[in-house]
């Protein structure tokens, strides 16, 4: 039942009739899509294997440095967690015992680490916080060791994106960067990770709301699935207008700011839907989200649903395209996991021309429920009668 | 409190001025009208992308919402995303990402803006519906009981869940303040947001969200005159309306230092904030406290951080700024300045302040110097050309629906650097004898309840 308020008032001072519903205006379609071309770069390499891309680009008088060195807690042993932060961070030191513990204070951490423990186990992946005692192990000569075995020119890429003088800047870093030895290759620590229905609960007693994250394994970029899982992904729950988002936040309201999300690293990505729910509604609002999952993979989505998020990506694409950082991010991206320039030239057409079956192919293929881990960060006394009752029916419905 | 953690790379990222000569030249093209029921247009052109940013600014903040409904003013906001006369529940969100763009809506201190990021080429879309929203809603009961339940989810996830939650960003002007208009729980009581009707509804968006009370802002790829044409034949025929009268949101001179202390049941460590009320805005004193936050906590470099961080070692970092839900020009009323830590239990409060009191006795007593005076300028010129570039020209948007809001003149967009560059050292004297002086500060502790706070430490 719609009831209007205002319109009438306002309508009638403006002299027209009260429409009529159903014969609801069509919104304008605009003019004609304008050209979008990539920013042009230029690559050039030192002697000691360091690269350099540069890219003109805005009308403000900046620009954005990125140096980024192939190594992080991807290099870390099990013993040596936050070791690459705590290198990275050298002159704010000391301050990393509260961080940890500020951190891990919040519902989110503590809910992410233990997903990513059952996701990875035995990879540095899987360790994302380290002990108290571990950090205040750590030596100088730690750090040495560290920088020595993970840093060198050789698996460094320095990007420069915004208005700058172009021989000015190479000169730059000419002068920077030559001295630097090239340092040894980066370790290729690609991970197994592991794909088994669990369902865990932290408990937090007297938590206002439960923390979720409800995800498994997915192909990573560069496969041929990669794109058509990411328009799966903006459908189903990682975008505003998005199905999950529609049923638990705008017409249950058991939540703010679900999302979900395909997360890559280097050879590996995987699918999450995360959402922080009110404590009584927990049960309910895993079951809606496995209703969405099983949804998507029993039916093809519309054509006109498609093309609605099809157009949200390509849209997005442009924007993320169209910024200092954004610039510098889309190429690393591509550097980082090996992939042709003509990836982002091609990025919208391939983006179009995912079908809707293929979309619930995707859904079937790399959403299966029945593999997904679930963590639950909340009140442990008000939510796991709620929590079983919904793995049993979860159970029966993956039969 | 969220720690970027980058597995496979490591990522450093700096800012930093190009081409300093050129920077003076650099001015942002401003066009200005009013149509005949009082919207005000703010068409600037930017070329860059073929993206454009379409954002609307009405005159209504949380500062003045109704007294006995605190939290309505943000939860108004959700409302205007369910429903008007053409575009049912969820249309609006649909609309704007089929055509390929993003959008959300924001409430502060004194305004509640909306915005869509676009392909340029999709402007006449989100004029229509923007425009469409400006005429009229059609709420039911049922989207406005959602609503309430999507925002009490939204206050837990931000404030009553998490530690440090609303620290010091709804905490402080609620103990630094005096006026109620300035003091309340700007997020909402929850019984509050419970309480919220249909007529409440309804009485605010007539009050306030008429277009003689509003701003319209095009930033991007988009010819001025077109777009202009566009924008009368949308708006121009929406009604105006009687504005309310403004109620007194003056916030009496501070005479005697104020303490707090917050006991915070999830928080592991102490955390401490605090914060000087800032002089009137556009007065060359305000601009002045302007400089002294890049002076004092902006950035390594500045004072506090170089004593609190470097020299003392009782914190990581100090952050913070004028406006904490903003920025120094996207504010019309009362506002602090505010500074805040997080620190060790073995760090105790009071030789916190003892450090801040020699930082600020200092500028206080000795005049800065002309290179430090430069330096921060510096930094105010590059903050500023990021906020302007900010989420894709959103924030060249904010900044001009601001300065056509609050003072009828976005043009000021292009002068705002000349006013720090006039400040003298018998001003910045003047202002920091004033508006630094501990009687006119507020502190607010925290004290961790948390389990893991017992620990070392």
């Amino acid at each position: 039942m719609r009831e209007r308020i205002l319109i009438a008032c306002l309508v009638a001072g403006l002299g027209l009739a009260l429409p009529v519903r159903g014969q609801k205006q069509t919104p304008p379609e605009g003019g004609t899509p304008k050209d979008f071309t990539l920013p042009e770069k230029s690559v050039f390499e030192l002697d000691n294997g360091l690269s350099a891309t540069l890219v003109p680009y805005g009308q403000l008088p900046k620009v954005a440095i990125s140096v980024i060195v192939r190594t992080g807690n991807i290099d870390e042993s099990a013993n040596q967690v936050w070791l690459a932060d705590v290198m990275g961070d050298l002159l704010k030191e000391g301050t990393k015992l509260r961080e940890l513990s500020i951190t891990k204070a919040s519902p989110e951490s503590v809910t992410l680490e233990l997903f990513r423990k059952l996701l990875y186990p035995g990879h540095p992946y899987g360790r994302l916080f380290p002990t108290e005692e571990m950090l205040k192990g750590y030596t100088i000569k730690d750090v040495r060791d560290f920088y020595a075995r993970n840093f060198g020119a050789g698996r460094t890429r320095v990007y420069v994106c915004g208005r700058f003088e172009k021989p000015a800047v190479e000169q730059a870093i000419l002068k920077s960067f030559e001295g630097w030895a090239k340092g040894p290759e980066p370790a290729r620590k690609i991970p197994s990770p592991m794909a088994k229905r669990r369902v865990e609960i932290i408990d937090r007693p007297g938590s206002e709301q439960s923390t979720v994250y409800l995800g498994l394994p997915v192909v990573a970029p560069g496969h041929r699935d990669y794109i058509p899982l990411v328009v799966a992904n903006s459908l189903l729950g990682g975008s505003f207008g998005s199905r999950i988002t529609s049923n638990i936040r705008e017409q249950k309201g058991y939540t703010y700011s679900p999302y979900s999300s395909v997360s890559s690293r280097y050879r590996d990505a995987y699918w999450t839907q995360f959402a922080s729910v009110s404590t009584n509604v927990t049960g309910p609002a895993l079951k809606e989200i496995i209703f969405e999952i099983d949804r998507l993979q029993a039916e093809a989505p519309s054509e006109e649903e498609l093309r609605g998020i099809q157009n949200y990506l390509a849209g997005t694409f442009v924007l993320q395209n169209s910024s200092r950082s954004g610039i510098i991010s889309q190429l690393a991206f591509l550097d980082l996991h090996g992939l042709p320039d003509d990836y982002l030239t091609g990025y919208v057409k391939a983006i179009h021309s995912v079908k809707p079956e293929d979309v619930r192919r995707i859904a079937k293929t790399y959403l299966r429920d029945q593999e997904m881990t679930l963590v639950i960060t909340g009140d442990k006394s008000k939510i796991a009668e709620q929590v079983g009752e919904f793995e049993k029916a979860w159970e029966k419905g993956s039969d | 409190m969220t720690i970027r953690r980058l597995l496979g790379v490591t990522v450093a990222t700096l800012w930093l001025l190009s081409a300093q000569g050129r920077a003076a030249e650099f001015s942002i093209p401003v066009e200005y009208h009013k149509l005949s029921n009082g919207l005000k247009v703010v068409l600037s052109e930017d070329h860059t992308a073929p993206t454009v940013v379409v954002a609307v600014y009405y005159n209504i903040g949380f500062r003045i919402e109704p007294r006995n409904r605190t939290g309505f003013a943000h939860l108004f906001e959700h409302m205007m995303f369910q429903g008007s006369e053409n575009l049912g529940k969820m249309e609006f969100i649909r609309l704007v990402q089929e055509n390929g763009g993003v959008l959300n809506g924001s409430t502060r201190f004194d305004f509640t803006n909306y915005f869509e990021i676009l392909p340029s080429h999709k402007l006449e879309t989100a004029l229509w519906a923007e425009a469409d929203r400006m005429k009229g809603l059609a709420i039911t009961q049922e989207n406005l009981t959602n609503q309430q339940e999507v925002v009490k989810n939204e206050v837990k996830v931000n404030v009553l869940n998490e530690p440090y939650g609303g620290f010091p960003w709804l905490d402080m002007p609620q103990i630094a303040n005096t006026n109620w208009y300035n003091a309340h729980n700007f997020y909402g009581d929850l019984e509050d947001l419970d309480a919220a009707t249909l007529d409440d509804v309804k009485s605010l968006f007539r009050t306030y969200y008429a277009p003689n009370n509003a701003a319209l802002v095009v930033v991007g790829d988009f010819e001025s005159d077109e777009a202009l044409g566009l924008i009368r034949k949308y708006f121009e025929g929406i009604p105006s309306a009687e504005k309310p009268p403004a109620p007194d949101i003056n916030e009496p001179r501070q005479t005697k230092e104020k303490k707090s202390v917050k006991e915070d049941r999830l928080a592991t460590r102490p955390a401490l904030a605090f914060a000087y009320h800032m002089p009137p805005r556009n007065t060359p004193e305000y601009y002045a406290m302007g400089l002294f936050d890049q002076v004092l906590l902006q950035g390594d470099d500045s004072r506090l951080n170089q004593v609190l961080v470097k020299t003392k070692g009782y914190t990581g970092s100090v952050d913070g700024g004028i406006n904490l839900l903003g920025n120094m020009f996207n504010y019309n009323g009362p506002m602090l300045w505010t500074a805040y830590l997080f620190h060790d239990k073995n760090v105790k409060p009071d030789q916190i302040i003892a450090a801040v009191d020699q930082v600020l006795n200092d500028l206080r007593s000795k005049p800065i110097s002309q290179a430090e005076f430069e330096r921060a300028l510096v930094k105010l010129r590059s903050n500023l050309y990021d906020s302007m570039s900010e989420f894709f020209g959103f924030g060249r948007a904010d900044l001009l629906a601001s300065l056509a809001l609050f003072d009828d003149n976005p043009a000021r967009i292009n002068t705002l650097e000349q006013e720090f560059r006039k400040l003298t050292p018998e001003l910045l004297q003047k202002t920091a004898e004033e508006y630094l002086r501990p009687t006119n500060r507020t502190i607010l502790i925290v004290e961790p309840k948390g389990s893991s706070g017992k620990e070392s430490l």
